[in-house]
């Protein structure tokens, strides 16, 4: 009873504090969310990027093109021999006739602008799909770089250039993330170890007083810890807010859009796992504002 | 007196402040419990460093000192509260808290050392009593008193929690002729409640006034 109630003064007596300071705690948990926002929106940037990045490792295929004039039979074993391949699915032959056919079909709009073309200059293709462990870029460039020794390719072509490009991005986004969320932590320490020191600055005249009456160093310092550390939880849970909002705006506003352009686009918030991380880091970061600054305040 | 009897002793106490600033040099001396003593001399004298030894604040270059029979060279950090937890200590400049009401000033006080939130009202408007306020004061700033007024709020949070002395450092300073002789009745009245009181003065019309025992320094020592 009398520590659940010697907790509430003290909450009664952190809230008191920064009521009084009032502007400068609203300025501070502000910029704390802001700061906490581009490292949260950063985080879930790789996340849904990821996502999306799966989404079309998914519709990744690797064409091989044959050269002219091999005879049906050997592309029959070709085939079978790929499909025998560990991590490929399936191996879907294109004759030049049908690659003509789905030409015509794909420019249907465009009235008899295949008129007179040959079947001969479309090359036959053997369309491959992988089985959905082996869509990462390094297993489709090996596969790739396999197939170009057969004798009979003349070109295999998949669209893992840029796939790979965006899988270095995405991995550089996922380092900078850290590195963001480092500078960002420092950022909202100093700021916290700002405001709490403007505080103690304002509330000299009773420190002084209370440690005179012999009120313990806890019961001094106790409140600035926690005005700390409640500014970076206040700071870190508004800047989830924000960003939940955000997220909400660009589902329902935005991602359609995308989504015709990209394919479906499935997108996640952060995990409850990770908001704890940023709430925690949030309240460690606050605390050790109000640690520093009471430790630069030696007199008190 | 028996030596129990002693609620203050200096022992060859020197303290230098940096600077080679000399405050204090080979000062000895014993406060009986209960005792009124003025601690006299002019401005640099080393009577607030004096007083500062007393609770703490201020730590002795050489010597010992005694405050109701804690040795401070020899007590904890922790130890410090408690130590001042038993004195009262009133300033020249009464050092009120301008932004909250005269209750707010003596709860504080109450609050800091654990009393409970009902015996608190009580505490406070009977020390308030005990230094001549009435209870319409508990809901002003302090600024909206006088300078008598303000000091007496300030003895009375000094005497809060019941203290077994009451340090007084230069405590009519700023005050005119006949308010100084208020608060020093004041402090005469908490002296015949049982409390041991120490005042620090340059007046020596107050001190020859109340013909109570004196500690004269001069320069950091005492004087003959």
């Amino acid at each position: 009873m009398t520590a659940s109630m010697g907790a509430l003064s003290l909450v009664r007596r952190t809230f008191g504090v920064m009521k009084e300071n009032g502007p400068a705690h609203i300025l501070s948990i502000g910029t704390i969310a802001i700061s906490f926002f581009l490292f949260a929106a950063f985080l879930l940037l790789p996340l849904n990027l990821t996502s999306l990045l799966e989404a079309w490792e998914k519709k990744v295929q690797i064409i091989l093109y044959l050269k002219d004039g091999v005879e049906e039979q050997r592309i029959l074993q070709l085939t079978g021999e790929l499909q025998k391949e560990g991590g490929i699915r399936e191996v879907r032959y294109i004759s030049q006739r049908t690659a003509k056919e789905s030409f015509e079909r794909d420019l249907a709009g465009y009235g008899g602008v295949l008129k007179g073309v040959k079947e001969e200059i479309f090359p036959a293709s053997l369309e491959i799909q992988m089985d959905e462990r082996f869509r990462t870029p390094e297993r489709i460039r090996a596969l790739a770089a396999r197939l170009r020794t057969i004798q009979e390719a003349e070109e295999v072509q998949y669209g893992g250039v840029w796939l790979e490009r965006f899988s270095l991005f995405l991995y550089t986004l996922r380092w900078g993330v850290w590195i963001l969320g480092g500078v960002l932590v420092v950022i909202i320490v100093s700021v916290t170890a700002n405001t709490v020191r403007l505080t103690l600055y304002n509330k000299k005249g009773e420190i002084e007083i209370l440690k005179l009456v012999g009120a313990t160093d806890a019961f001094v310092k106790l409140p600035f810890y926690l005005e700390g550390g409640l500014q970076g939880l206040l700071g870190a849970g508004g800047s989830i807010l924000l960003l939940l909002a955000l997220f909400h705006f660009f589902s329902l506003k935005v991602a359609p859009y995308v989504s015709l352009y990209f394919g479906e686009l499935r997108l996640s918030f952060l995990p409850p796992a990770m908001i704890a991380w940023i709430l925690g880091i949030g309240v460690a970061a606050g605390l050790l504002g109000g640690l520093l600054s009471l430790r630069k305040a030696a007199g008190i | 007196m028996h030596k129990d009897g002693y609620m203050i002793q200096f022992f060859k106490v020197y303290k230098t402040y940096p600077g080679n600033i000399k405050a204090l040099a080979d000062v000895s001396f014993k406060i009986e419990k209960g005792e009124f003593v003025f601690v006299t001399g002019p401005s640099g004298a080393g009577k607030t460093t004096l007083m500062k030894l007393i609770i703490r604040m201020e730590r002795p270059d050489q010597g010992e000192i005694l405050v109701n029979k804690r040795n401070l060279s020899r007590i904890k950090h922790s130890q410090i509260p408690l130590l001042r937890r038993e004195v009262g200590f009133v300033f020249q400049d009464f050092k009120l808290l301008n932004n909250k009401t005269v209750y707010d000033n003596i709860a504080l006080v109450l609050r800091a050392l654990g009393y409970n939130k009902r015996e608190i009202p009580k505490r406070v408007r009977q020390v308030l009593r005990v230094v001549g306020l009435d209870e319409r004061v508990l809901r002003q700033p302090p600024l909206k008193l006088s300078g008598g007024e303000q000091q007496r709020v300030a003895i009375a949070r000094a005497l809060a929690n019941t203290p077994s002395i009451i340090l007084a450092d230069e405590p009519t300073g700023n005050l005119d002729p006949e308010l100084t002789v208020e608060i020093l009745d004041l402090l005469e009245k908490v002296n015949n409640l049982g409390t041991t009181v120490v005042v620090a003065t340059h007046n020596t019309g107050l001190v020859a006034h109340y013909k109570k025992r004196t500690i004269p320094l001069y320069r950091g020592e005492m004087a003959a």
